[in-house]
């Protein structure tokens, strides 16, 4: 247990030191696993710049299509990137659920390396035994996609507690309780250690204040429980303090999770931008969905430095209503349209968002997450039609 | 400063300097590596079914260290062929690894090899898909792109450079249109690409027409690189004797012996200042070695490359033909020919093809 | 110089309006990867119909002739093209090395490129000398200006057409803005000329994720690396390596490296070997050419050029075949091929499975071939052909 445990602090405390710039590339990656250089040690980043797959005016980006509803998810994305004429090519990488071994995800995480964007539905992890890490988890270390960003903004023509809500919810993804870090230290009784950096605290607030800044966002809030865990939640809370500083037009104020919840559900309309630590964001973009609608519509993003990978806001796989033809396909097809928007091709995911918003907002064909009694392909055919229609008169170029 | 050193070499350039003589001559051997000794055996044995007014002199060129650290070839070996002025050798091996220069290349410096020809003709009896070869391909073997010169400028940019000089330019084409002559062929083709290269292949270019209208007898064409791939995949007869810069001879020789069924069947020269080379330009071929079983046509017809340039046409003629005969009927032919004889058997063939 | 192209398919538009109907309708089968069995209860009244992408969208392209046979191979790609109502629409230029006063100037066809992100381009013909001491050819100044750093050559038999070796079916992928291409020339002494060759690591990793890229989209399975390291240790060297380097992200995708000479060799006399090969320039130009030659010719492989915003879709074997001009033989096989490319790369699929049908149909039945393929037809007749086969 020990030996573990240092051997995931130890680069960490080398790095905090003021020596950084002696622990050199060749040296340090001998002793820590890649995760570790990329992911502990910001001075030594060992990610090589891989040139972009983009050729000719067309993408390559990853596809995993998961369990559950994902492959189906997958299909009307497929289908409705081909009426809108979208230059993407995917490669598909499925993964077996049944599998013990983790050949499938390492070829997944080689794939999104290589092509720099993926996107992705719930990977399931059926295996519970201990020695098997939860494989999205697994995808987001290893990449280290820091940061998960979710746009909760309310459909209007989705029946809902409330309206008119719009909050950015943005959450370190990597770490914290996330850790995976459990071991039982005498019989009966387990410690699960949350990690809690400054280095990815700092990055992932940052990330927030500039986001904030560069969309005309006022104000950003610190999900914490600092009152109970002092060091860990005091850390990120302490960086936040600071960070926000050197954005003096952005107010920044704070909030314990607890109350943070019951604000939410009574007057959600003060929340702008939230930034919290994984646990935290796994609770709060649950609840919102709850409010705004139902998890079947929102879209979640995960940047690293050099990946990005987009999958439906709430990560459940939705065995439950795979093949039904019920699963609503909109939060697969906003994750789309945040992965079109990424790639620069602003054209088509602005036809793709107009058809999605007349879907649901103006013919309310919704599937039953929603109320309605329509099926997954009603959606579908709704949205390429109203794309048919966009694209009438367009004349297009790539680029 | 690479210019300068290359002008000193040329100063006193003699192209063809042949004796003619009817006395017993001495040719050096570099039997070389793998089936190196097996085949040259052969061919020794061939020589002398022909009476081939010849005698060896077998050198070792495994490489020694020298004086300055680097292994390099033994003294004696470049005596011999600076002595005796015509060399035959077969394959070597080329080591891996940093410190050791390439044999040939260090072959080709000492001997101020300037020339690479290559005739590449369609065996009669042994079936590619093209049955219609006969070209000879020269190639100017000292600079080019093979000038040893490169360097990386800064991390991660490499630049190399192309070398053509005039009188280099103008020695291969001489060369290229005296051989055409002598060999009564009829024409000959610069192939270039100074459409991109303007002013190196342009120079290239500009050398091969001067010396053109010095023989209005041979009919002269410039061809650009890739045009001469295009169609003698597709029509190798309209080409016949090919002179051209360094890198575009390695491709192209290589290329015309693959339409002809392969290395193992294409004999070579390097004709130099300081004398001349012929070789087997294959591989060594461990795997086989020492098992009677290799090929030794592609040494056989240097050898014979060997007694025409030396002016010993008649025994030169019947050598190829013996050893052509023997190919196309196929009886005893060796295994990379798609036959089951031993390398013995196809010479002892060969013999008794000579003597009858 | 610059036309507007909106009428050019005027005449033929009614075709293309009944094909339209004709998929309405539902009456024409057509290919779709839509997977129906998808749910176990699916109504397949109800799945999705008419695959056909942006039917009623136009897209815009570049078109520059280009010098020799071009002009005509061009007219004779946008007569199939009208005849198939593909909804696209040319932008022309006149772009030429030999004709320089009436050329375009080059910021123009590269705004256009840039703009349009799609070009069909003919050959230019590149003069030995240039009077100005220009080193650089125009050809390689719009691949610098765009960046076309990859050019990828698709060498396939084709049915129907005669040649020695028949199943061919590789990928000749070729760095094409360093290299010997560098256009670096000086004559350091009277009689002395060095030509310089550039190889960097940033474009060698380029052209070689490239190459992986390509054939995983493919689904190809192997990817040689064809150099002359052996020689040049640093220059080739570099290359090599960084192929190595970017072969390990492909576990899936077998990798080999080859010497050029060696490669050359090997393709005239086993060519099936090879699957995509990834090579610097020159040699990319040597191999090209070659395994042109073997399929049957300049006049009918096409080829492609990328950067990473556009593509500029070209014949494959680069030869202007200026003998040939006005007399009606050239073969526009490579051309429409590289047409049919053109549309698969903007998702119109369906135009380009329906041009490169008729394209197989023709060469197949063999009754209509030009000269270069052993027939006496003219480039009109095996235009009409194609237009007559289109379904």
């Amino acid at each position: 247990m020990a030996s573990r445990l240092s051997s995931r602090i130890l680069p960490l405390l080398r790095s905090t030191n003021a020596g950084q710039l002696t622990l050199s590339r060749t040296a340090a990656s001998a002793s820590v696993s890649e995760f570790d250089m990329q992911h502990k040690n910001p001075f030594a980043k060992k990610v090589i710049a891989i040139p972009k797959a983009e050729y000719g005016g067309r993408h390559s980006v990853t596809m995993l299509p998961g369990g559950g509803i994902g492959p189906e998810l997958m299909n009307y994305v497929r289908e409705v990137f081909r009426y809108a004429g979208v230059p993407v090519d995917f490669e598909e990488c499925p993964i077996d659920p049944q599998s013990d071994g983790n050949e499938d995800l390492e070829y997944a995480i080689t794939s999104i390396r290589r092509n720099g964007v993926g996107l992705k539905g719930n990977i399931e992890t059926r295996s519970l035994s201990r020695g098997i890490l939860s494989r999205n988890v697994a995808l987001r270390n290893e990449l280290d996609l820091f940061v998960n960003v979710i746009r909760c903004k309310s459909f209007p023509g989705v029946k809902s507690r409330y309206q008119d809500i719009d909050i950015m919810l943005i959450r370190q993804n990597t770490e914290g309780e996330y850790a995976m870090l459990e071991h039982e230290s005498v019989p009966g009784v387990v410690e699960s250690m949350k990690i809690v950096t400054a280095e990815n605290s700092e990055r992932v607030i940052r990330y927030a204040f500039e986001y904030a800044q560069k969309h005309g966002r006022k104000k950003v809030t610190t999900i914490h429980k600092a009152n109970i865990m002092k060091l860990s939640d005091g850390l990120f809370l302490e960086t936040s303090k600071r960070v926000a500083k050197h954005f003096p037009d952005i107010e920044h104020d704070s909030m314990i999770i607890d109350n943070c919840c019951m604000q939410l559900v009574s007057n959600p309309h003060q929340f702008d931008v939230m930034v919290m630590t994984n646990l935290y964001g796994t609770i709060v973009s649950n609840v919102l969905c709850g409010l705004i609608g139902g998890a079947g519509l929102i879209s979640g993003r995960n940047y690293g430095d050099h990946y990005a990978v987009f999958e439906p806001g709430t990560r459940n796989t939705g065995t439950a209503i795979a093949g039904k033809n019920i699963a609503n396909p909109v939060s697969m097809l906003n994750a789309a349209v945040d992965m079109l928007e990424h790639l620069g091709h602003q054209n088509h995911a602005n036809i793709i968002l107009q058809a999605i918003d007349k879907t649901i907002n103006e013919d309310h064909i919704h599937t039953p997450d929603l109320g309605g009694q329509a099926t997954s392909i009603d959606v579908v055919q709704s949205v390429v039609k109203h794309i048919q229609e966009l694209t009438k008169d367009k004349n297009w170029s790539l680029n | 400063m690479a210019a300068q050193l290359v002008r000193k070499a040329f100063s006193t350039a003699v192209p063809l300097a042949r004796r003619y003589s009817s006395e017993v001559r001495t040719v050096t051997l570099i039997p070389g590596d793998g089936i190196g000794p097996e085949i040259s055996a052969a061919v020794q044995k061939i020589f002398a079914a022909a009476e081939v007014p010849l005698q060896w002199e077998s050198v070792d060129v495994t490489p020694v260290r020298g004086p300055d650290g680097m292994f390099g070839i033994p003294q004696a070996a470049i005596d011999s062929v600076n002595k005796n002025k015509v060399g035959l050798k077969g394959p070597l091996m080329t080591p891996v690894g940093k410190g050791h220069r390439s044999l040939n290349l260090a072959l080709r410096k000492e001997f101020n090899l300037y020339a690479n020809v290559r005739p590449c003709r369609s065996l009669e009896g042994y079936k590619t898909l093209y049955d219609d070869v006969d070209v000879i391909t020269i190639r100017e073997n000292t600079e080019g792109e093979y000038s040893g010169i490169e360097h990386e400028i800064v991390d991660g940019v490499v630049q190399s450079i192309k070398l053509i000089t005039e009188d280099a330019s103008r020695r291969v084409a001489e060369f290229a249109f005296q051989y055409t002559k002598e060999n009564n062929r009829s024409k000959v083709t610069a192939v270039h690409k100074a459409n991109i290269m303007r002013m190196s292949d342009g120079l290239f270019l500009h050398c091969c027409r001067e010396v053109a209208e010095k023989y209005p007898d041979v009919k002269f064409e410039e061809k650009y690189l890739d045009t001469v791939c295009l169609s003698m995949v597709q029509d190798p007869r309209q080409y016949d004797v090919l002179v051209m810069p360094n890198l575009y001879g390695d491709i192209l020789s290589d290329m015309c012996a693959g339409l002809v069924g392969g290395l193992g069947l294409t004999p070579s020269g390097n004709i130099g200042l300081n004398g001349a080379l012929f070789e087997s330009v294959h591989g060594t071929a461990p795997d086989i070695a020492g098992k009677d079983l290799a090929n030794p046509t592609a040494l056989l017809l240097s050898a014979v490359m060997m007694l025409q340039y030396m002016g010993l046409n008649s025994h030169a003629e019947k050598i190829q033909k013996a050893c052509f005969e023997t190919i196309k009927e196929s009886k005893y032919r060796t295994g990379d020919l798609g036959g089951s004889a031993k390398c013995s058997e196809f010479t002892n063939e060969i013999c008794r093809k000579i003597a009858g | 110089m610059c036309t507007d192209p909106a009428g050019h398919f005027g005449s033929m538009a009614a075709l293309g309006k009944n094909f339209f109907n004709l998929v309405a309708r539902g009456t024409l089968s057509l290919p779709s990867h839509h997977a129906r069995c998808l749910h176990g209860s699916a109504p397949n009244e109800n799945s999705i119909q008419a695959p056909v992408s942006k039917p009623k969208s136009r897209t815009k392209c570049t078109l520059i002739p280009g010098d020799g046979v071009g002009p005509e191979l061009m007219y004779s790609m946008t007569e199939v093209f009208k005849a198939a109502g593909v909804p696209i629409d040319f932008e022309q230029f006149f772009f030429s090395e030999v004709n320089q006063l009436m050329s375009a100037p080059l910021e123009d066809v590269a705004a256009s490129i840039r703009k349009n992100g799609i070009c069909l381009k003919g050959i230019l013909s590149t003069p030995d000398y240039s009077r100005t001491g220009e080193l650089q050819t125009l050809n390689m100044k719009l691949r610098r200006e765009l960046d076309l750093f990859a050019n990828v050559v698709h060498v396939r038999s084709l049915p129907g057409v005669k040649s020695r070796h028949t199943n061919i079916d590789t990928v000749i992928i070729r760095e094409q803005i360093e290299g010997e291409y560098s256009a670096l020339e000086h004559e350091t002494v009277k009689g002395v000329v060095e030509c310089l060759k550039i190889v960097t690591q940033r474009n060698s990793a380029r052209i070689a994720k490239f190459a992986f890229d390509y054939a995983t989209k493919n689904n190809r399975k192997k990817v040689t690396a064809v150099h002359k390291a052996n020689i040049m240790k640093l220059g080739d060297g570099l290359f090599l390596r960084s192929c190595q380097e970017i072969a390990k992200l492909y576990p899936k995708i077998k990798f080999e490296s080859m010497i050029v000479d060696n490669c050359t060799m090997q393709m005239v006399s086993n060519p099936r070997q090879f699957d995509v090969c990834v090579m610097p320039n020159l040699y990319g130009n040597i191999v090209d050419n070659l395994a042109a030659g073997l399929v049957g010719g300049a006049g009918v492989v096409a080829g492609a050029s990328y950067s990473s915003k556009c593509v500029v879709f070209e014949p494959g074997a680069r030869h202007t075949f200026s003998e040939a001009v006005g007399k009606n033989v050239a073969n526009p096989t490579a051309m429409l091929l590289c047409g049919t490319k053109m549309l698969n790369h903007v998702n119109l699929q369906y135009y380009g499975d329906m041009i490169r049908g008729a394209v197989d149909r023709v060469l197949k039945a063999g009754k209509v071939r030009t000269k270069d393929l052993g027939g006496q037809s003219t480039t009109n007749e095996f235009t009409f052909a194609i237009i007559n086969n289109l379904k």
